[in-house]
């Protein structure tokens, strides 16, 4: 059971993502990462906070600036979007992904598809 | 044998510290706080859902109720963000004009932002001198646009009125009075011992950690970023010779300090500006278009930016608010707060940062 003034903050929250700019962002995100919008913002919703949410735009557009600037492979897979910019994934799990994209890439010689598979993989995290 | 314990301890909505109703939770192992989280929802307006389809006539007089302590600013980006979607021009007076009650409304939000942090560490006294210099301050604001607040001063092409050569006069009096205060003041904060205890070395944010948060406004300059404030860029600015104040500590103390430097700023700029101030008009006239832009401006905490889209008859079709408190608060929050070693500093960092949960929550 949860303490009295413990609120649902979770309409509060959706109503944060239904602004245009946030419409416009998650829509830009679900479609590279291959998801439904809804079970973008349900997964924003349950891992973030108010003040990131508000936050969102800003800093993705910081993302654009000054993300993952030195590792193309890491930028493909957004290793920093995700766990820095917009925190929908654990650090440690997103490394444990981007070694994983690394060694297929290696492998494979083509580090598009690897980071496709990679994508896929980062959409079945936040999904879980 | 001290026994450390985790908790999870509610701050606000409604504290003694806080201006405004804002609710942080702070996960703790004893006295160290290891992450927190804020709740919003307690003021929201709704403002941008209120503007949308109404004339700028109107909305002009919506944007600077979006806040109450930079209402001028929220005045001062709309209506630049119209003049460009429109290409009105500005005539140098009214550029002038503008600077001088921009830089008035940034001392007395500053003012306020220290008077906060002082009474927050229990320095009441210098938290009341403060608050009393700020007066001063709302006094001269309202001696060059007739009010103290909601001023509604800027219009597209111009301002609305004119500074009369004996008000220039009792300004420059008012500003070296409100400078021997400020000075004062200063000195007393950056030399006292309990203050230097409560302020130096908590909270440092990092250069690093402040560029990928996106900080803005004095909290990033005080941790090393100046191009962070947009006056440079601003035209009139330039022509005054503007230089961004800033600190590399990155603690509460440089966070205080950078206003209060950026308070003799502002002081030293209405100087060079009531000494420069071109004759001519105050108005030169233009009709609001239809178009779009995003236009920013450097408000007292940050960078404020407007998104809007207009139609034919200038009525905002489309409008989105991006205050610097949204950025700053997040970043307190998520950084600052983190690791901080005694609960007694989590309302102080939070306060240092200048938070607006009025302009967050819009």
């Amino acid at each position: 059971m949860g303490y009295l003034y413990e609120k649902d903050l979770r309409m509060m929250k959706y109503h944060i993502l239904q602004s245009p700019r946030h419409m416009s962002l998650v829509s830009r995100l679900a479609d590279d990462l291959g998801m439904r919008v809804p079970d973008l913002q349900k997964a924003m919703i349950r891992r973030c906070d108010m003040a990131y949410l508000e936050n969102l735009p800003a800093r993705y557009e910081t993302w654009l600036e000054e993300g993952d600037r030195d590792d193309e492979l890491a930028r493909a897979i957004g290793r920093e979007l995700y766990t820095i910019y917009v925190p929908l994934l654990d650090p440690d799990k997103m490394q444990e992904l981007h070694l994983k994209v690394k060694t297929m890439a290696d492998e494979s010689g083509s580090p598009q598809e690897a980071a496709s598979a990679g994508i896929c993989m980062i959409r079945e995290e936040i999904l879980t | 044998m001290k026994k450390l314990v985790d908790v999870s301890i509610p701050i606000g909505p409604v504290h003694p510290c806080w201006k405004e109703p804002v609710r942080i939770k702070c996960e703790t192992s004893g006295e160290r706080v290891l992450s927190a989280e804020v709740e919003l929802g307690y003021m929201k307006k709704g403002i941008e859902k209120i503007m949308r389809g109404r004339p700028w006539q109107e909305v002009m007089f919506l944007a600077e109720r979006v806040c109450g302590i930079c209402s001028v600013i929220h005045n001062m980006v709309f209506i630049e963000a119209m003049e460009e979607i429109s290409g009105i021009s500005l005539p140098p007076r009214a550029a002038y004009l503008r600077v001088i009650v921009n830089e008035l409304d940034r001392m007395q939000s500053h003012l306020i932002a220290n008077f906060s942090y002082c009474y927050t560490i229990e320095h009441e006294t210098l938290a009341m001198y403060l608050l009393d210099v700020r007066e001063q301050v709302l006094d001269q604001l309202e001696r060059v646009t007739g009010a103290r607040i909601n001023t509604a001063y800027m219009i597209p092409g111009g301002v609305r009125f004119d500074l009369m050569e004996e008000d220039s006069g009792a300004l420059r009096t008012a500003l070296r009075e409100i400078e021997t205060g400020v000075k004062r003041y200063m000195k007393m904060f950056s030399s006292g011992p309990l203050i230097s205890l409560r302020s130096r070395g908590i909270a440092v944010f990092s250069r690093e950690d402040a560029i990928k948060a996106r900080v803005v406004g004095p909290t990033a300059r005080a941790s090393g970023i100046p191009e962070s404030d947009l006056r440079s860029r601003h035209p009139t600015y330039i022509k005054l010779g503007f230089q961004p104040v800033w600190r590399e500590e990155g603690d509460n103390f440089a966070r205080v300090m950078v206003r209060f430097d950026e308070i003799l700023q502002s002081i030293d700029l209405i100087q060079k500006a009531l000494d420069t101030l071109p004759e001519g008009d105050i108005r030169g006239g233009g009709i609001c278009k239809a178009g779009e832009t995003a236009y920013s401006g450097e408000a007292p905490r940050g960078e404020l930016r407007y998104f809007i889209k207009t139609d034919e008859y200038g009525r905002v079709v489309d409008i989105t608010i991006q205050t610097p408190s949204i950025m700053n608060i997040e970043a307190c929050t998520h950084s600052m707060l983190k690791g901080v070693t005694s609960l007694a500093d989590v309302t102080s960092t939070f306060i240092s940062a200048d938070p607006c949960i009025a302009c967050m929550e819009r």
